[in-house]
């Protein structure tokens, strides 16, 4: 052992007949502690649990119990009697002056071996999830691993702990302080996966030719739906980076990107950004943007008018696969659509989703969908911004 | 050898900080692989001996096999694995580089421990993997574990029910090797067709030596969360929770080491390209585009390969010029077009991002002048290609206004202007002074959305682009000038609501 390292808890019985006031003496053999158990199923905090002996005798009995270098809650500390509940209680908590230790003073209705169960919150100690999805060249399916990592810097060592995840069998592993130790706990080959393609007219420029010499990359991910019919749907899928991977084909992977993964509950999607595609290409631009119905004061001034415009995007697919984009565009305030010649759901009052399919390209060029919307806002008053912002892209 | 033998053997005694395995070397590295590539592997060391460098243990496995627990265990060493073959794939659009090693273990069935250590190199530890490659329901790769006060180093628990040798994968991130894409254009003298020449160059500065490796270059925009080169500075490859605690500065890897020359070694690398040309297969997944370099590449550290991707003689290609003074200002700036598709010779693959220098055959005896410098975006297949050559003199576009006026007043109730029109009349001459036909693309602005344009004179094409653009189009014969004009008339005020009545 490092001589640097920290010491471990510590525990000592005091047999003591004098005064509460009488100070504290450190003797007594320590008392093994016996099954541990270290808890993760919350992941703000690690609760420990561990259970002691403690040889006690009738009348008061002073336990010591210290922290030197390892890093516990001092206010989660709680402590358990477990074979004689009723006849030994926990009469009061001390904390001396400068140090990380506690003293309690316990009184015993007998001389019992009394198996005690000490529980606290342990900083510093706790577990990670990452995934690693290796997806068919067809981009159909993923198989799916997702490892444990476990992280020690709590400063005590773990010879052997039963070790709880908030679902599944308990394990038992050993830690040792500052140790991390990745196992795999979850391998499902076959996962379907949604391959989805996304222009938001909101985040992405409209016109790549008014970009100097750049492309505009359309963000892709990869949807997996935790459920009984994805292969998965057991239970939540921790947060975590994922990262995922390919089949080339010759018995090789590539790396095709990385993300972090939210808590998935179950039936709920999954969804992993794994890069842009330069291969789709989307122009869009206004063709149209003018007052109608304006409505006047007194004064002849015009407070409330109506807009016509027109919006078009072209979509090109210069992949030689097809490919289904999904594109957002989004209209503030009161609006109603004269004519859009692709169907498109709302999403919300304010946001229009299309999914617009797109056949690989062929030897002529480029597969082509065009996209004119022609749409008027409502009752727009002037010189008062549009509810929410009108968002236009990096036009 | 001399220098080789020492410096293998310092790496595989090396010992883990106390309280760990301990790793007694009853048995040096096998002959295979210690000789292999021999006199290249000497020269290298023997260069890195005598500068001094800092020394590379570089990516050493030892397979251990334990008799009980890893943490208490005296652990004895049956076998070196050697590396067998390796395969890098090579980002460009972020620093990394999958690699993918396959070694021969020799297993024992029960408890076996594999312990790596990657000192000195730029490996994200967290990407480490090892798969069985055969037998796999009969081997247990349980669990992964980084030792505490031990840097640089990991330990595969393996529970075996076989034994014998074992052919198994080891993948991991590394950081450091990089390519980038190249071109050299040349045109011909009447500037209709250029030759197009496309290189690669394969740069590794990983801190590891990586002979006869399968090299592969991915084209593409990949998402990563964290630099590989920052995950394998860690101090802890997970990090820690709690407090950050810094740790002190460390030497840089080798990657910032100085290199003078190694004539032999610049010699070896020069045999090896001239005798014949690899050939680059190419094929599309996913987003990306995956070069295959034909056979397999030894690219010490430090070092950086050039190979060609493609030679196209003669793609047809425009003299294109625009005008746009909003973005370009009142110079004209040259670009060359055509299209990435079969009818130009090209359209196998996307042509990657990267810096293009152009030429041009000057006279007949193939003497060449520099016409300037660009770069190419990334280009799907089928796409057209504008090459920005930067701002010219010898094609002029001088837009004039010949008349403006106002017009149509409406006036309101108390006698205030209310609305009107402007008219500006616009003469645009466009001369080509150059020995070559040109195309000149004229983009106009207007700074109102509600306004007619009329056209005269001898513009080619015109294109609204949206609300508030046009474009014309003029197409001049060498040593020649067009002018075309127009009339734009903007409405403001309740002209603009007639107007949008109107043209609905």
């Amino acid at each position: 052992m490092n001589a640097t390292r920290r010491t471990l808890i510590g525990l000592l019985v005091l047999l003591c007949a004098a005064t509460v006031t009488q100070a504290r003496i450190k003797l007594v053999a320590l008392p093994e502690r016996a099954a541990t158990v270290i808890r993760l199923d919350n992941p703000n905090a690690t609760l420990i649990e561990e259970e002691r002996v403690l040889t006690l005798q009738q009348g008061l009995n002073k336990v010591d119990f210290s922290w030197k270098g390892v890093q516990i809650d001092e206010d989660s500390i709680r402590l358990q009697m477990l074979d004689h509940p009723a006849n030994v209680t926990l009469l009061s908590v001390s904390y001396p002056p400068g140090e990380s230790a506690l003293v309690w003073e316990i009184s015993s209705g007998g001389d019992f071996a009394e198996t005690v169960r000490i529980s606290y919150l342990l900083r510093n100690i706790d577990r990670l999830i990452t995934y690693k999805a290796v997806a068919n060249k067809a981009e159909t399916f993923v198989d799916l691993k997702s490892y444990l990592i476990l992280r020690n810097f709590s400063g005590e060592d773990f010879d052997k702990a039963r070790v709880l995840l908030d679902y599944g069998e308990a394990f038992e592993q050993g830690i040792d302080h500052e140790e991390t130790k990745q196992m795999l706990f979850l391998s499902e080959p076959n996962i379907p996966i949604r391959k989805v393609w996304k222009f938001d007219a909101a985040t992405l420029p409209w016109d790549p030719e008014r970009l100097d010499n750049q492309n505009v990359g359309i963000p892709v991910s990869y949807e997996i739906v935790n459920s009984k019919t994805g292969g998965l749907g057991d239970f939540a899928l921790w947060g975590g980076k994922a990262r995922l991977f390919q089949q080339d084909g010759r018995g090789g992977t590539i790396f095709l990107g990385e993300d972090n993964a939210a808590l998935v509950p179950v039936g709920e999607k999954m969804e992993l950004y794994l890069g842009d595609s330069r291969d789709i290409v989307v122009t869009q631009r206004k063709m149209r943007d003018a007052q109608i119905n304006p409505r006047r004061n007194n004064s002849n001034q015009v407070i409330l008018y109506d807009t016509d415009e027109i919006i078009t995007a072209k979509i090109e697919n210069f992949k030689d696969s097809p490919a289904v984009l999904t594109m957002i565009q989004h209209i503030p305030g009161q609006w109603d659509m004269e004519k859009c010649n692709l169907k498109y759901t709302k999403k919300d009052a304010f946001t229009l989703q299309f999914e617009i399919e797109l056949p690989a390209r062929t030897e002529k060029g480029p597969a082509v969908q065009e996209l004119t919307m022609h749409y008027h806002r409502r009752n727009v008053r002037p010189g008062e911004p549009p509810m929410p912002p009108v968002p236009m892209g990096r036009r | 050898m001399k220098t080789w033998i020492p410096f293998s053997l310092t790496a595989l005694t090396q010992r883990p900080a106390a309280g760990q395995p301990t790793v007694n070397a009853t048995t040096r590295g096998s002959g295979k692989h210690v000789c292999s590539g021999v006199v290249r592997r000497y020269l290298i060391c023997s260069y890195e001996h005598t500068t001094s460098r800092p020394r590379l243990i570089g990516f050493v496995s030892i397979l251990v096999a334990i008799a009980c627990t890893a943490a208490s265990a005296k652990v004895d060493l049956t076998t070196l694995p050697s590396r067998d073959t390796v395969q890098l794939t090579i980002y460009n659009s972020a620093d990394l580089t999958l690699a993918r090693e396959s070694r021969a273990l020799t297993l024992k069935t029960g408890a076996n421990a594999l312990q790596f250590s990657w000192e000195n190199t730029l490996i994200d530890p967290t990407s480490l993997e090892m798969l069985p490659k055969a037998q796999a329901a009969q081997i247990d790769v349980a669990e992964l574990v980084y030792p505490p006060r031990v840097r640089n180093l990991g330990l595969w628990n393996i529970a075996s029910k076989v034994s014998g040798k074992v052919p198994v994968e080891i993948t991991y991130l590394t950081s450091g090797l990089a390519w980038r894409a190249y071109y050299m254009g040349t045109l011909t003298q009447d500037e209709k067709t250029m030759r197009l020449q496309a290189y690669v160059r394969v740069t590794n500065n990983s801190g590891e030596d990586y002979e006869n490796a399968q090299t592969r270059l991915i084209v593409g925009k990949v998402h990563i969360l964290d630099e590989i080169a920052d995950l394998a500075r860690r101090q802890y490859p997970y990090g820690r929770p709690g407090p950050v605690i810094q740790p002190a500065a460390e030497a840089a890897p080798a990657v910032m080491r100085k290199r003078k020359d190694a004539p032999e070694r610049l010699r070896e690398l020069a045999e090896e390209a001239v005798l014949k040309p690899k050939e680059i297969v190419k094929e599309g997944l996913s987003e990306y585009f995956l070069y295959t370099i034909e056979g397999t590449e030894t690219i010490p550290n430090g070092w950086s390969k050039r190979l060609l991707s493609f030679d196209i003689d003669a793609v047809p290609v425009v003299n294109l010029y625009k005008y746009e003074e909003e973005r370009y200002g009142s110079n004209v700036t040259r670009f060359l077009s055509f299209k990435n598709d079969e009818a130009h010779k090209l359209g196998q693959t996307p042509i990657p991002d990267g810096d293009l220098t152009v030429y041009r055959t000057a006279e007949a005896q193939k003497h060449l002048s520099y016409e300037g410098r660009s770069s190419f975006k990334y280009i799907p297949v089928n796409q057209e290609v504008e090459l920005d050559l930067g701002a010219v003199a010898d094609v002029v576009v001088e837009p004039n206004l010949i008349e403006t006026r106002t017009d149509n007043y409406r006036f309101d109730n108390r006698g205030n202007i209310s609305g009107w029109d402007e008219v500006r009349v616009f003469s645009v001459q466009v001369r080509n002074t150059r020995d070559v036909p040109v195309k000149v693309e004229i983009t106009r602005n207007f700074e109102s959305p509600h306004w007619d344009l009329q056209r005269t004179g001898q513009a080619d094409g015109f294109e609204k682009v949206d609300l508030d653009t046009v474009k014309f189009t003029v197409e001049l014969p060498p040593r020649s000038q067009k002018t075309f004009g127009y009339t734009l008339t903007t409405y403001y005020g309740v002209r603009a609501e007639d107007w949008s009545r109107s043209t609905r």
